[in-house]
């Protein structure tokens, strides 16, 4: 059998492999002080661990109906309402966006997505509490802001990547630029962009789940309620009925994605 | 001669449903958050208050971000560490072509998922309950988000993986182990690295807020500050944060670019 | 309706890319309403070049265009889009919109003639439809205007192609080696659509052509281009392989022909 280069090739790196792994062992090492994480604590962790689990159980789903319920049906409100103003604002903002099609507004508009996208939705939510006041209203605004950057940037990537011949058809025959989009453009892209909608709704549930924590409504604030006070068996049941209904519309969800991108 | 078939029949009871459902579903939405837009124009003269009171940073407060800037980092790194090395045997254990069996490969998945289901910011809310306030909280919280990230992403890189090599050693003799250790690790090398790279880096990211629940980091102050409303600071905090994440995306592009 | 619409003059006409290739020189040529005229050089000739100055999907860089008296303008804009809805065009790899229905890209050949915001909204009027199905109805395909283009033969794309152009009511169709992707016996099919076209409605007919042998099948009037001059003008009738080889500078291959037989000595 003639040499195979799988196993010459690990040879050659193990120099470079082996500095890696001692760089990021000191790294880790150092930070493990850092922290002050004793061996002697870290031997009581698990237990601390596994003794606070034991108390999840049973979940008190009595509370789950009455309270966490409703707050998961706010955070799904939530999220929907957030990736709408996410969709309606980037799709335009998408179409500019594509250098292939507006190489100047591109620039600008790239600009404005990647400063976007650099702000978790719980800091915009900080900013927005103040505006509007606690509550869902102020998370939903920051998860639409915030997923505007990402749906932005993919949204140029699907147009900047499309046939631009049926373009230039449709502007020798007569029409418009803005024309051209709309018949030429959209129909290209759209099952694409709003697949991509659907899946940053399914990101936003689990974002629009945490917002609670500054505030801004939905299941976060319950569960951090819960643990604070140290209601174990309550905590539980916002766990279990959070995993239920994010695994359910990841699922649904998913599913009408590969249909619309089947066509 | 050709005649023009009839214009087909719009499917009009699923066109309806859907715009039916899209509308109802944003129009409960709406009314359940309370949104309303007069709501937001009457509060933006608020909001241009909120902004002059964050600009501009209070820049006399950076110096006393080093700590707990180092503190985020240091978490960061222990939770891709831990996370990373636990991430292995999961990703190996869900990849279809190199798991032990129908039975482990199921169940090995669906823990896979649930683990992702739940958001960062709740392992460290639990963590935070478990051991205490502070730091380790947020290694461990960070730690199962990393495995949930790369065992994912890792797990569908191994699936593609040629498996000559691995076939090869079990041919040879090889146990299990070996054949894991010898055929396919080696070929997704370079997959996990720029995985545990992304991880590192979402990690940070994750990290300036998980002090929000008390799991250490910049995040903590953030918080104090956010709770007295200091919003110079705040503004201070936050832009030094994504002067740090920036920074760090760039350190892990070029890594990235050096690998491939 | 055409019948003293779709002359065409250019003066002087020359265009130099950016990057400095000359694709027209000093171009001085017309072509008289209803003329159905093939074009022929090897590749790079400026066949394409000289095509899409006269709708204005290349500009000129000096020297003029005219579509019945009036310049054509070289900038975007109205003036532009107003000219360019009596010129269709038909490209080599048809440029439909796949994911759109035969009718929905024939109709794209009315956007000019219809108020922005109904195009915008697709609320056609009554009439453009009509129009759209008949452009489908002379290309023989009007089964098929329900379907999603994507779903078509190259050659029943091709139609559509036409379709979209004939849907402008145009008094001048331009078509870029609207045979250069298909199959012979496609190619015969279209080549006689556009020559029936011509013949039953009188537009003016540029066509791009590689093939000699077609050139001279269909072609009335025949233009040679070389390094974007012309170098030959005459009818097809009268056309010799001498003046193909002066065309092409050099001896002419089977590559150059779509039959084969056709290679003459
Ligand atoms: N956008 C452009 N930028 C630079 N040079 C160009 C451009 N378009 C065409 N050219 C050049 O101009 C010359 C004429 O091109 P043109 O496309 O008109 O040739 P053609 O006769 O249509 O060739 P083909 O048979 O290959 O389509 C060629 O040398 C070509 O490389
Ligand atoms: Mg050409």
């Amino acid at each position: 059998m003639s040499a195979n280069p799988g196993l010459l090739k690990p040879q050659k790196q193990i120099g470079w492999a082996t500095w890696a792994t001692f760089i990021i062992a000191v790294l880790f090492f150092w930070s493990l002080i850092a922290i002050e994480f004793s061996p002697g604590r870290m031997i009581q962790v698990p237990g601390q661990i596994a003794r606070v689990l034991s108390f999840f159980y049973p979940a008190d789903m009595a509370y789950g109906w009455s309270a966490v319920l409703p707050a998961i049906i706010e955070s799904i409100q939530i999220a929907w309402i957030g990736t709408i103003i996410a969709a309606l604002l980037s799709l335009p903002l998408a179409l500019f966006g594509a250098r292939t099609l507006f190489p100047r507004i591109a620039r600008f508009v790239k600009l404005i997505s990647a400063t976007a996208r650099a702000f978790p939705e719980i800091l915009l939510a900080i900013y927005f509490v103040p505006i509007v006041g606690l509550g869902p209203f102020a998370g939903a605004l920051a998860i639409g802001i915030s997923s505007v950057g990402m749906l932005t940037k993919l949204g140029a990537e699907v147009v900047e990547s499309i046939d631009f011949g049926p373009v230039e058809a449709v502007e020798a025959s007569g029409g418009s630029r803005i024309l051209a989009l709309r018949y030429a453009v959209v129909p290209q892209v759209l099952p694409e962009i709003v697949a991509h909608w659907l899946f940053r709704f399914e990101l936003n549930i689990r974002a629009s789940a945490v917002l609670g924590v500054v505030g801004a409504g939905g299941v976060g604030g319950v569960l951090l309620n819960t643990l604070r006070y140290r209601h174990f068996e309550k905590a539980a049941a916002v766990l279990l009925l959070t995993i239920i209904v994010v695994l359910i519309i990841d699922m649904v969800s998913g599913e009408i994605r590969r249909k619309i991108i089947r066509g | 001669m050709n005649v023009a078939p009839p214009r087909p029949a719009r499917n009009w009871p699923l066109l309806l449903g859907t715009l039916g459902f899209l509308v109802g579903m944003t129009w409960w939405s709406g009314h359940g958050i309370g949104f309303s837009l007069t709501e937001l124009l009457c509060n933006l003269p608020g909001g241009q208050r909120l902004l002059q009171e964050s600009w501009p940073p209070d820049f006399a407060f950076l110096p006393r971000l080093y700590a707990p800037f180092m503190e985020t980092i240091y978490i960061a790194i222990i939770g891709t560490v831990v996370g990373g090395i636990l991430a292995i045997p999961i990703a190996v254990l869900a990849a279809r072509n190199l798991t032990l069996g129908p039975i482990v490969w199921f169940a090995d998945r669906n823990f896979m998922n649930i683990l992702r289901t739940l958001p960062d910011l709740f392992w460290a809310m639990m963590f935070a309950t478990a051991v205490g306030f502070g730091p380790v909280a947020g290694a461990l919280a960070l730690s199962v988000f990393t495995i949930a990230v790369i065992s994912k992403l890792w797990s569908e890189s191994l699936e593609a993986i040629d498996m000559g090599m691995p076939e090869a050693v079990r041919a040879a003799g090889g146990t299990w182990l070996q054949m894991i250790q010898f055929g396919a690790i080696p070929q997704g090398l370079q997959h996990y690295v720029s995985y545990a790279l992304y991880a590192f880096e979402l990690n940070v990211r994750a990290s300036m807020v998980l002090g929000l629940v008390g799991a250490g980091g910049i995040g903590m102050i953030l918080e104090t500050q956010r709770a007295n409303f200091e919003y110079e600071r705040v503004t201070m905090i936050i832009l030094a944060v994504l002067v740090a994440v920036l920074v760090i995306e760039q350190i892990s592009e070029s890594i990235r670019k050096r690998l491939a | 309706m055409n019948k003293n619409q779709g002359s065409i003059r250019f003066t002087d006409a020359s265009v130099v890319y950016p990057n400095g290739t000359v694709g027209m020189k000093d171009l001085n040529l017309e072509i008289r309403p209803g003329e159905f005229v093939v074009i022929v050089g090897s590749s790079g000739a400026g066949k394409s070049t000289l095509l899409r100055a006269i709708n204005g999907l290349n500009r000129m860089t000096s020297g003029t265009v005219e579509v019945d008296g009036t310049k054509v303008p070289q900038k975007d804009g109205r003036e532009l889009r107003v000219l360019r809805k009596r010129v269709g065009m038909i490209f080599q790899d048809f440029r439909l919109v796949k994911r759109l229905t035969v009718m929905s890209n024939v109709l794209i050949g009315r956007l000019a003639h219809v108020p922005g915001w109904r195009a915008m909204f697709n609320l056609w009027p009554a009439h453009d439809r009509e129009v759209a199905m008949k452009a489908l109805e002379r290309v023989g395909i009007t089964e098929k205007a329900w379907v999603k283009a994507a779903q078509l033969s190259g050659g029943q794309q091709q139609r559509v192609g036409i379709a979209r152009a004939l849907a402008q009511e145009p008094a001048i169709i331009l078509a870029d080696e609207p045979v250069a992707s298909l199959d012979p016996v496609t190619t015969h099919q279209i080549m006689k659509d556009l020559v029936r076209i011509n013949r039953e409605l009188g537009i003016t007919t540029l066509v791009n052509l590689h093939f000699l042998d077609l050139a001279k099948q269909y072609g009335q009037r025949i233009i040679g281009l070389r390094f974007g001059e012309l170098v030959y003008d005459g009818s097809a009738a009268n056309v010799t392989d001498e003046d193909f080889r002066d065309i092409y500078g050099r001896d002419f291959t089977e590559d150059d022909v779509l039959d084969e037989d056709a290679v003459g000595g």
